[in-house]
């Protein structure tokens, strides 16, 4: 047994799980055997990690805990994607996924973006706090600092490119001991050493100044500038776009169920819709990329979720507060970005996230101890706002692997798979910096199979449906008078028109359920949560779509909305 | 465009205000989002609308169809569709950009302006249940509107939280359906609805109605498989252990009505934190010169009678604005024991005004005594005071020298 592995077999037996057993398997250590509970499933995973391993992969398993490492069942059966070749084929419609897609088009390669949901984003990427991160939390020397770092300074450039909002509140990480202040010199040392550009130290007084609702036991504050916020769900429908403008095609309802392959060789991709040659495999398969991994033949590292729940606040508190507000974490061993309070796009504030452990990666279910901890460690950061404040919330789940690190490399046991996997936060913000890394390693890849060369087509700006709150008045009745339904109001609390949401229902990514056409045009995202806007927006997916309204769903296939008809039609039916 | 009067809404409040500041010779335009007039009333099919101000029991189309044809016979202006997307003060009034499909976008100046916009559902989000997001959960209004409106059936089996009017109201109108109802679960140890409503609506149908029982969590990710229902202790919070699962597909929240006033908040008005709507005197004036508020959206009522009634009140003294100007009345009005609140909070002297009132908890044999400097202005006995059953006095004009008003309940021993 080599001296690492018996590194790690100490490690176990220190945190009292010396049954578990740990081999070597292609280079990554598998922990075996079986735990009490989920808590030991972790420390045994944590314990195995930081060796010179490529990575920790945990089989065991847990008493009482049957169907964790289970996937949700599989989509509908056909063979539409039969023999389709690809040049690119990429897992996973999330931010990372559609980013990667969009950079591959720069070159002349036929990309495919497989997605098992029904919209994009419907995992992390839609379940985050959307903040453009500065490095100043980061550990130096990881690849998480490294893409944060050139992520976040392409953020300004990409957003200009996809037409998405972005902007840079900067970000205060509050003290409240006074003898933090003590720590300045050293705080900036560190900012300096990690780039953080004009990173400050504000006494008590100057943040009660620039933001006079900061928390009121804040002794000062760390104060990173560049921290910028956008809308995650806006950032990957954005890259997404442009990727399908320049070539790509996204199937959706489309999952991956394994691989053909010939020697070290991926040749083909088994999905619920048929089989797919490809010459390329990208794994951007987020909270499931280790089972990606495994189907490759590949698998070196296990992920485990790490549930965060996020509260969004109503507009009116978003005029209380200018700066994104948090705490300084002064351990770097904390496993969260501490997030805090964020002034969003549109006015809301977002409060959160937690971090709690479990074991279900699709588990989005809230609990009133995690709302609860919201109250208590985040929303007392603005003195004005209150619990009655929240109008919404909900959890998503962090892709942690044991090593708390990206992987962004290829792979070394097939040779035309590239992993880009365990991206949990910062992995918004360095979802620019990911994405062309990993054109660059497929490129890598592909170079030896065929005459790879620059897209002359390829066009970085994205094309975009009116918007008209955001013309003038003349420019506004310009578009009203020659599409009349850009002047009829259909959510009343955000003010988008039918105009928009036709335009989203039509758009080159369809939207064609009720969570989809909120997310792409924010019909249902104010306070009165859809209350008003449902019947409607149910009406007009049924008109465009030509479906029955008994067929429309919220978020996925057998998420109905109306169950039957009444017996009698309704007045506002047979009205039109 | 310039008019003397703008109404915003067109519910009962705002098309009593319309057609009274039109009978008071005011120049007026009513506008409503929507693209018929009648407000909330459109869908509330039930019948017991009216039974005050005519003394019949009409539905509630019937009651709006009436105020509807008033307002027509004035000729005034009415505009459907519209909605306000933004408001300011200026120099002689309001200046408000409205859209429509029609005209687009355009300014309106207007020298008085009512808001009579109503109120909306809280949430199951304001209530904070917890579980994940299944398709299935609405609120009792959205049901209703799409039962009634457009003729879609929400679910088959149906729990109800809270026992609001106008979930048990739902109640009855699902059974109707064909749907089931497996029952209303109510927090608290009495309906927040009124009693008629509680045996017409549930008891008639053998609906199950739970106190002290609350809905703590949602089941399923696709569509609503179930509920936890638990008992609640003291302090309304679930008892441990006690908790159920009950098999449902759609889970209807009737928890709370809000008034709306988003639009009013460029204007930083007064509000009340106990009603939710601006502060306002017997006219209806808020603390905004001009500015009048009317129905729901200044507090929530439980009869449409009342609400039309302060829909007359803002429209004519709206109009008489725009002729005398004037500001809202100093004297206030101090909600004292075992009040929930009382509207309006202010009055002018030398008038007589209407208040109404709600108790904060149901009590045996009280009385209610209004006075001003330890001088006793108005008494009255009742057998039985209920919070969903709100109550009205009319106090005589005042003098001059009173600055504030004492309404309290005291309960006899
Ligand atoms: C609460 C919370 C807050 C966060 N806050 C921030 C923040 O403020 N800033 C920041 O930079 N980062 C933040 N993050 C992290 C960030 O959200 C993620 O790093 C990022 O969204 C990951 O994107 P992804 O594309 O890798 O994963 P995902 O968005 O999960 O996408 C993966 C996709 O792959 C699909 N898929 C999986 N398996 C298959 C298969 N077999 N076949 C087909 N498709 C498949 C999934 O359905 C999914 O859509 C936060 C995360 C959480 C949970
Ligand atoms: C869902 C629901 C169901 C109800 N059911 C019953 C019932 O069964 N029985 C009962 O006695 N009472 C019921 N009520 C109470 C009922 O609201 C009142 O009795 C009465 O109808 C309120 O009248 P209103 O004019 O104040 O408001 P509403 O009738 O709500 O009218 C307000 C009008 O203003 C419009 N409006 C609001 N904001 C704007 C804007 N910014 N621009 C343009 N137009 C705007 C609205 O679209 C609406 O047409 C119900 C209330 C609700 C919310």
């Amino acid at each position: 047994m080599s001296a690492e592995l018996n590194t790690v077999k100490k490690a176990l037996a220190a945190a009292n799980l010396a049954e578990v057993e740990v081999i070597e398997k292609q280079g990554a250590l598998v922990l075996e055997g079986q735990v009490k509970n989920w808590q030991q499933y972790l420390e045994a995973g944590y314990a195995a990690a930081g060796q010179d391993f490529r990575g920790v992969v945990n089989d065991l398993e847990v008493e009482g805990l049957e169907n964790f490492k289970q996937q949700c069942e599989s989509s509908p059966e056909d063979f539409s994607l039969e023999r389709y070749s690809f040049d690119v084929v990429v897992i996973g419609g999330g931010v990372i996924g559609c980013a990667i897609a969009r950079e591959l088009t720069r070159y002349n390669v036929k990309v495919a973006l497989l997605e098992k949901e029904s919209d994009l984003a419907r995992h992390t990427s839609g379940r985050n706090n959307g903040m453009i991160h500065s490095t100043m939390a980061v550990k130096l020397g990881t690849k998480k600092y490294l893409y944060n770092l050139r992520g976040n300074r392409m953020y300004r450039k990409v957003a200009e490119e996809l037409g998405f909002d972005l902007k840079w509140p900067g970000s205060f990480a509050m003290l409240d001991k006074n003898w933090q202040l003590l720590l300045g010199p050293y705080a900036r040392r560190i900012a300096s050493k990690k780039g953080v550009q004009g990173f400050r130290v504000l006494s008590k007084g100057k943040v009660k100044e620039l933001e006079p609702n900061a928390w009121e036991e804040q002794t000062g504050s760390f104060y990173m500038p560049e921290t910028g916020v956008v809308d995650p769900y806006q950032v990957t429908i954005a890259y997404a776009e442009n990727a399908m403008q320049n070539g790509t095609t996204i199937y959706l309802n489309t999952k991956v169920l394994g691989f053909e392959k010939d020697n070290n060789r991926i040749t083909a991709v088994r999905t619920n819709r048929g089989t797919l040659q490809a010459g390329v495999i990208i794994n951007a398969a987020g909270i499931w990329a280790d089972h990606v991994a495994e189907m490759a033949g590949d698998r070196f590292y296990t992920i485990h979720p790490r549930k965060g729940v996020i509260a969004i606040l109503d507009k009116k508190t978003g005029s209380s507060q200018s700066y994104i507000l948090g705490r300084a974490q002064l351990s770097s061993e904390a496993k969260t970005k501490g997030g805090g309070l964020v002034p969003l796009l549109d006015g809301n504030i977002l409060a959160g996230p937690t971090a709690d452990e479990v074991p279900g990666r699709e588990d989005y279910s809230t609990e009133t101890h995690e709302l609860q901890h919201i109250l208590d460690h985040h929303l007392v950061l603005n003195k004005t706002l209150q619990q009655s404040d929240i109008i919404t919330y909900f959890a998503g789940t962090r892709a942690c692997t044991f090593e708390e690190d990206f992987i962004i490399e290829i792979s070394e046991y097939v040779e035309n798979l590239v992993h880009a996997a365990g991206i949990q936060s910062p992995g918004l913000a360095s979802a620019p910096a990911i994405a062309v890394d990993v054109r660059d390693m497929a490129a890598e890849i592909l170079k030896n199979k065929m005459d790879l060369k620059e897209n002359p087509d390829f066009n970085p700006k994205r094309k975009l449906a009116p918007q008209p709150v955001r013309l003038s008045l003349k420019e506004r009745n310009c578009l009203i008078e020659n599409r009349p339904s850009y002047g009829q109001i259909v959510c009343r609390c955000e003010l988008v028109s039918e105009g928009e949401i036709v335009d989203a229902i039509h758009a080159p990514l369809p939207a064609r359920t009720l969570d989809a056409v909120k997310r792409r045009a924010r019909a249902g995202m104010g306070r009165c949560q859809g209350g008003f806007c449902t019947p409607a927006v149910i009406n007009i997916l049924a008109r465009e779509t030509g479906r029955q309204v008994t067929e429309i769903c919220k978020h996925e296939p057998g998420s109905v909305l109306i169950t039957d008809r009444t017996r009698r039609k309704g007045c506002e039916q047979s009205a039109h | 465009m310039h008019t003397d009067v703008l109404v915003i809404g067109a519910g009962p409040a705002g098309l009593a205000a319309a057609a009274a500041a039109a009978e008071h010779g005011a120049e007026v335009l009513l506008v409503d989002r929507e693209s018929r007039p009648g407000g909330i009333l459109k869908q509330c099919i039930h019948d017991g609308f009216g039974v005050i101000r005519y003394e019949e029991k009409l539905t509630g189309p019937e009651y709006a169809y009436r105020d509807i044809e008033a307002v027509r016979a004035y000729g005034l202006r009415v505009l459907n569709n519209t909605f306000v997307l933004d408001l300011k003060q200026s120099v002689d009034g309001f200046s408000l950009l409205l859209q429509n499909p029609i005209d687009g976008a355009f300014r309106v100046d207007t020298k008085a302006l009512v808001a009579a916009n109503g109120c909306r559902e809280r949430t199951s989000r304001q209530v904070f249940i917890h579980g994940d997001r299944p398709a299935g959960i609405y609120s009792a209004g959205t049901a209703q509107n799409l039962i009634n409106l457009h003729g879609y059936l929400p679910g088959r089996k149906v729990v109800i939280l809270g026992s609001g009017d106008i979930g048990m109201i739902m109640a009855r109108r699902l059974t109707l359906e064909g749907a089931e109802v497996a029952g209303v679960y109510e927090i608290k140890d009495e309906p927040s609805g009124l009693t008629r409503n509680r045996v017409q609506c549930l008891d008639d149908y053998n609906i199950p109605l739970y106190l002290n029982t609350t809905v703590t969590r949602v089941h399923g990710t696709k569509r609503v498989t179930g509920v936890s229902v638990a008992a609640v202790g003291a302090d309304l919070k679930p008892l441990p252990g006690s908790e159920t699962l009950v098999p449902c597909d759609t889970l209807l929240l009737s928890v709370g009505l809000i008034p709306e006033n988003d639009i009013l908040e460029p204007l930083a008005l007064e509000f009340d934190a106990k009603t939710g709507g601006p502060v306002v005197d017997q006219r209806m004036m808020t603390s905004v010169p001009g500015l009048f508020s009317c129905g729901n959206a200044t507090h929530v009522n439980d009869m449409v009678d009342y609400v039309s009634e302060s829909g007359f009140n803002a429209g004519r003294a709206a109009a008489n604005y725009c002729q005398h100007g004037g500001s809202q009345g100093s004297v206030e009005v101090v909600s004292g024991n075992n009040l929930l609140y009382a509207v309006p909070q202010r009055l002018v002297s030398g008038e007589e005004a209407a208040i109404y009132f709600r108790s904060d908890k149901t009590i045996d044999r009280v009385i209610l005594v209004a006075q001003a400097a330890g001088k006793e202005l108005f008494r009255e006995k009742y057998l039985r005071i209920r919070p969903p059953e709100m109550q009205k006095i009319v106090l005589q004009p005042l003098s001059p020298e009173v600055e504030s008003v004492e309404i309290g309940l005291e309960e006899v021993t």
